[in-house]
């Protein structure tokens, strides 16, 4: 069955509280999920008192804060800090999304509560172990196929042709899209997961693709792409504001057309 | 010490980062039949080329006639005179077919009308040898080095690259003087790991992190120049830092040069275009230094925008939403983002902020490392090749153009590989390595990782980006940079008082950016070192105390060495090659750089 | 629980079935077919409501009366198989449920559907 409470060993316990320096400005809460591979214990919660007013407006700015200034230990990924490079999605206040294009006052509530990134192996505090879904990512062979030898110059593609990619080949690769969608977090072994079956659709529907039958041929499987069931929440939190989901529809599409 | 075991591995190429040269170089090398390894530090597509935005340069002539002996001549007056002319022929030759290469391989470029790779203006870019601005530079909408990044990760898939993802680079294995692989700290299982390799390709990217306020990721932190340099080797021209005009007031996040590509301008408090004061034939799409000071002389003459009069604006709101829409999408969503900004409504407010590293470790347009012995000026490193950001071919000199560098990543990573195919030999026998070779490498991490003095790594952090911020900036003086220099040292000094926390050896992201740290303090001083030292003003070094160029004393590479255990910096020099790669073009011989 | 598998070998499980585009238009198809065959269902369970047993009988053996009801009970089952066996794929992971509840699944709503059909056909048909 369909496992309803996490297993034991990753329930997650109370943790340590840090209260805000004396004089401190405007306090806001947050709720941090710990997770120290070494120590053999349940992941736990720490809370943060930390005084926003003594840094940036992202929560990512805030994490920095707290690894800066309170707790050194605090763990996370995050690199380009303008949300294109995709390292530092996680939960935050229950939706999957960049922290670093993410306000902690778009936040609601006095006290914001930060995770990993759902139903995935955690490896520390905030990393989730991605190998799979980047597996996934790889298994939809996300390379240019073509069979007719190259041009001196470039492949032409039409500007309408062009813009069939648009929405599509922006995806960050975050997988803030892939960790909230149910179907994945039930048959992740199974169901290739939406940002895997998006860069498939960017590349079935590149012009300039040769493949794009083989392609049809590999997704087509009650599991790799019929386990999206429509529930649009790859839509909902994609930090790019891409839609998977439509992708995925259009994939179904062109499966219908090829025997219709 | 407490023991460290290495797991060990041997491979014929191992390419340290998987940002664009990296990737470009690790491809090249695995279809060249090595067995390649790319280690990095993020995942490949989190690497910062995928920030870049504008584009990548090429003359494929798309939007009207182009040569490129006219990009070369651009480069080359771009440079300010201090960029290899060899290395600069060579890169602008190969322009063309690297950006056919990226779009045979899927690159979403834009397209013209007729299909073609849409190509846009580019500040520095202009038709025969200077006459007005042309549209050189290919563009994947605004979103350019993302879209080379992941199809560049796509196409290593289908090669056989193998990936090392999260393993951090701790030092090179230095044996006589010849590089025999690399040392790194695999983070997710807490693993040391020893990469012996007959060739190792530094690929690790900028420092721009050793400054407050940068576009740069939090990751640039330089890791393969601080590796040369505890390796005993010199970096070049690192007082050359390119502050880009653009970048958002606060935030620090880039707005792409290829805003004002489209036609986009800037103002000051007065509503004044000014660069049609300091650049009068190309306006605002003057080269990144020029912007970058004029932009600095209108604020400090009292002409910025906002309270403080601290910024200026950049305008997008006179050009039609759909182009915006079409062009340049990533940098309106970043404006609203970072700034609030609605671009097709109101004007982006922005600040010169540090964007790019024209110095670096030296090498020939063979991507080999160089070093001076004696009077050698090109002495090759054996078994060490450098690319990309990390590198000095010189390409850029002392000014890079913007879209140079996405192509300077793919034509010298192809370089690279290609040297490589020539040079070893797959499968090769290799000597075995000695646990001498590393002792120094393990004692540095568990230094760090036990470290337990009273400064916190973040603090230390600070101390030397507010020194840089304020002591190097776009307008240096001797006395600004005698100070930087005092307080790098101290800041040097500090470094046995560091404290880390976290002791485990899984993710351990405090002894991370407390190694980055230390990896970010060698360049850093070596920058302001080597500032204050040279007494002209050339490219993006401005030293207000000698505003002239002084081509007589000062058509040099400076070379800096850096002593870790005493933090004493020796500097020397190497020629400018103010010679071409072939006779099919003469060298353009030093004159005054006005646009 | 430690597995040596590759990442890509993982990912890439059985391979591909290369079908289920069939099924997916059948649960539409079926799906579709059920909107005006349900409102009919509705008009003839309000329709046999009135009438007694004799006229009852007499209305379902018109043949178009009698087609539509078996096609309404066959679709519905059909459907309700598929729509399980979605249920069923989606939370079941271990091998022997999974196994038996899909065929639990097929037999009583194949059952059950010919139970229906047979059971009009009987009756419109076998003049009882």
């Amino acid at each position: 069955m369909a496992e309803i409470r996490l297993p034991k060993n990753s329930r997650v316990t109370p943790g340590k509280h840090w209260p805000a320096p004396q004089g401190a400005g405007k306090v806001k809460t947050f709720k941090v999920y710990r997770y120290d591979p070494d120590s053999g214990q349940n992941p736990r919660w720490d809370t943060y008192d930390v005084d926003v007013s003594q840094c940036g407006p992202m929560v990512l700015d805030v994490l920095i804060h707290i690894k800066n200034t309170i707790d050194p230990t605090l763990t996370f990924r995050r690199s380009c800090r303008e949300g294109i490079c995709g390292s530092c999605a996680m939960n935050i206040a229950g939706r999957n999304t960049l922290a670093c294009t993410h306000g902690h006052e778009e936040c609601p509530g006095d006290k914001v509560s930060i995770s990993p990134l759902p139903h995935m192996p955690v490896v520390k505090d905030l990393i989730p172990d991605l190998t799979l879904f980047y597996a996934q990512y790889a298994s939809v062979e996300p390379w240019l196929k073509t069979e007719t030898p190259e041009p001196q110059k470039e492949w032409a593609q039409s500007p309408q042709d062009r813009e069939k990619l648009d929405g599509l080949y922006e995806c960050i690769l975050c997988a803030c899209c892939s960790t909230s969608c149910p179907s994945y977090w039930w048959n992740q072994e199974k169901y290739l997961g939406p940002a895997a079956l998006l860069h498939a659709y960017r590349w079935i529907i590149d012009s300039r693709d040769e493949a794009t039958g083989e392609r049809l041929d590999e997704l087509e499987d009650p599991f790799k792409l019929y386990r999206c069931h429509t529930i649009m929440n790859c839509a909902q939190v994609c930090p790019k504001g891409l839609n998977p989901a439509k992708a995925i529809a259009e994939v179904k599409k062109m499966l219908v057309e090829r025997v219709v | 010490m407490s023991t460290y075991e290495f797991i060990d591995h041997k491979f014929d190429v191992v390419v340290v980062g998987a940002g664009g040269s990296g990737l470009r170089a690790a491809l090249g090398c695995a279809q060249a039949g090595l067995k390649t390894a790319c280690i990095t530090k993020v995942f490949p597509t989190r690497s910062h080329t995928v920030a870049a935005q504008g584009g990548i340069s090429a003359s494929l002539g798309n939007m009207g006639e182009d040569d490129w002996r006219w990009h070369m001549y651009d480069t080359v007056k771009g440079s300010d005179w201090l960029g290899d002319q060899d290395a600069i022929e060579y890169l602008c030759r190969n322009a063309p077919a690297a950006v056919y290469e990226l779009e045979h391989w899927g690159v979403p470029f834009s397209r013209t009308a007729d299909g073609k790779i849409y190509q846009r203006a580019f500040g520095g870019m202009t038709r025969n040898f200077g006459e007005a601005p042309i549209q050189r530079t290919c563009a994947a909408a605004d979103r350019t080095g993302h879209a080379m990044l992941h199809t560049m990760y796509g196409q290593s898939l289908a090669h056989d690259t193998e990936f090392f993802i999260e393993f951090f680079a701790l030092d090179l294995i230095m044996d006589e003087g010849v590089c025999r692989g690399v040392t790194a700290w695999k983070l997710d299982d807490g693993t040391l790991h020893r990469f012996q390799a007959q060739l190792v390709i530094l690929a690790t990217g900028g420092y721009g992190r050793a400054y407050f306020s940068a576009t740069s990721a939090h990751t640039c932190t330089g890791d393969g120049g601080g590796m040369v340099l505890r390796a005993g080797l010199p970096l070049q021209d690192m007082e050359f830092v390119q502050f880009h005009p653009t970048g958002i007031y606060g935030a620090g996040c880039l707005i792409t040069e290829g805003a004002r590509g489209e036609g986009g301008y800037l103002t000051n408090s007065e509503g004044e275009r000014f660069m049609e004061r300091y650049a009068p034939t190309v306006k605002d799409l003057a080269p990144r230094d020029m912007v970058s000071r004029a932009m600095t002389m209108e604020i400090r003459e009292g002409r910025g925008v906002g309270p403080k009069k601290d910024h200026i604006f950049l305008h997008l709101d006179h050009l039609d939403p759909k182009i915006l829409a079409e062009r340049l999408p990533g940098i309106s969503e970043s404006a609203k983002i970072f700034a609030g900004v609605d671009v097709t409504k109101e004007p982006i407010p922005v600040l010169p902020t540090v964007h790019y590293n024209m110095g670096g470790i030296p090498t020939n347009f063979y991507s080999e490392v160089v070093t001076k012995d004696g009077k050698n000026p090109d002495k090759t490193v054996p078994g060490l090749m450098a690319v990309g950001e990390a590198a000095c071919v010189s390409v850029h000199g002392a000014n890079r153009l913007g879209s140079n560098s996405l192509i300077d990543l793919v034509v010298f990573g192809r370089s690279a590989a290609l040297r490589a195919a020539d040079t070893i030999k797959a499968g090769a026998t290799q000597p075995e390595l000695k646990d001498h070779m590393t002792d120094a490498h393990l004692a540095r991490l568990d230094r760090f990782r036990n470290a337990q003095g009273s400064t916190p790594t973040a603090a230390l952090r600070l101390e030397m980006q507010m020194a840089m911020q304020e002591d190097a900036a776009v307008y240096r003086t001797s006395e600004a940079l005698a100070s930087g220099v005092k307080r790098m040292h101290a800041v040097a000094a500090k470094r046995p008082d560091l404290k880390v926390t976290d002791r485990s050896m899984i993710w351990n992201s405090d002894l991370m950016e407390t190694l980055e740290l230390d990896n970010l303090i060698g360049q850093a001083l070596v920058t302001v070192v080597g500032a204050h030292n040279r007494t002209e003003s050339r490219g993006a070094h401005a030293h207000e105390d000698f505003p002239e160029r002084d081509d007589k004393t000062w058509m040099k590479h400076t070379l800096t060495w850096f002593d870790d255990p005493t933090g004493k910096v020796k500097i020397d020099y190497r020629p400018v090659h103010d010679y071409t790669m072939t006779n099919e073009i003469a060298p353009f011989p030093p004159k005054a750089r006005v646009y | 629980m430690a597995s040596y598998r590759t990442p890509l070998s993982r990912a890439r499980g059985l391979g591909s079935a290369k079908h289920g585009v069939g099924h997916w238009i059948g649960e539409r198809v079926g799906a579709v077919a059920l909107i005006p065959l349900t409102i009919w269902a509705v008009y003839a369970v309000m329709r046999l409501a009135a009438l007694d047993y004799y006229g009852a009988v007499e209305w379902i053996s018109t043949p178009l009366n009698m087609t539509l009801m078996v096609l309404t009970l066959a679709i519905s089952f059909w459907h309700m198989h598929s729509g399980l066996r979605v249920v069923v794929e989606d939370y079941i992971h271990k091998t022997l449920t999974k196994t038996g509840l899909l065929l639990l699944n097929l037999f009583v709503c194949g059952l059950a559907g010919a139970l229906a059909v047979f059971s009009v056909l009987k009756v419109a048909l076998g003049g009882a």
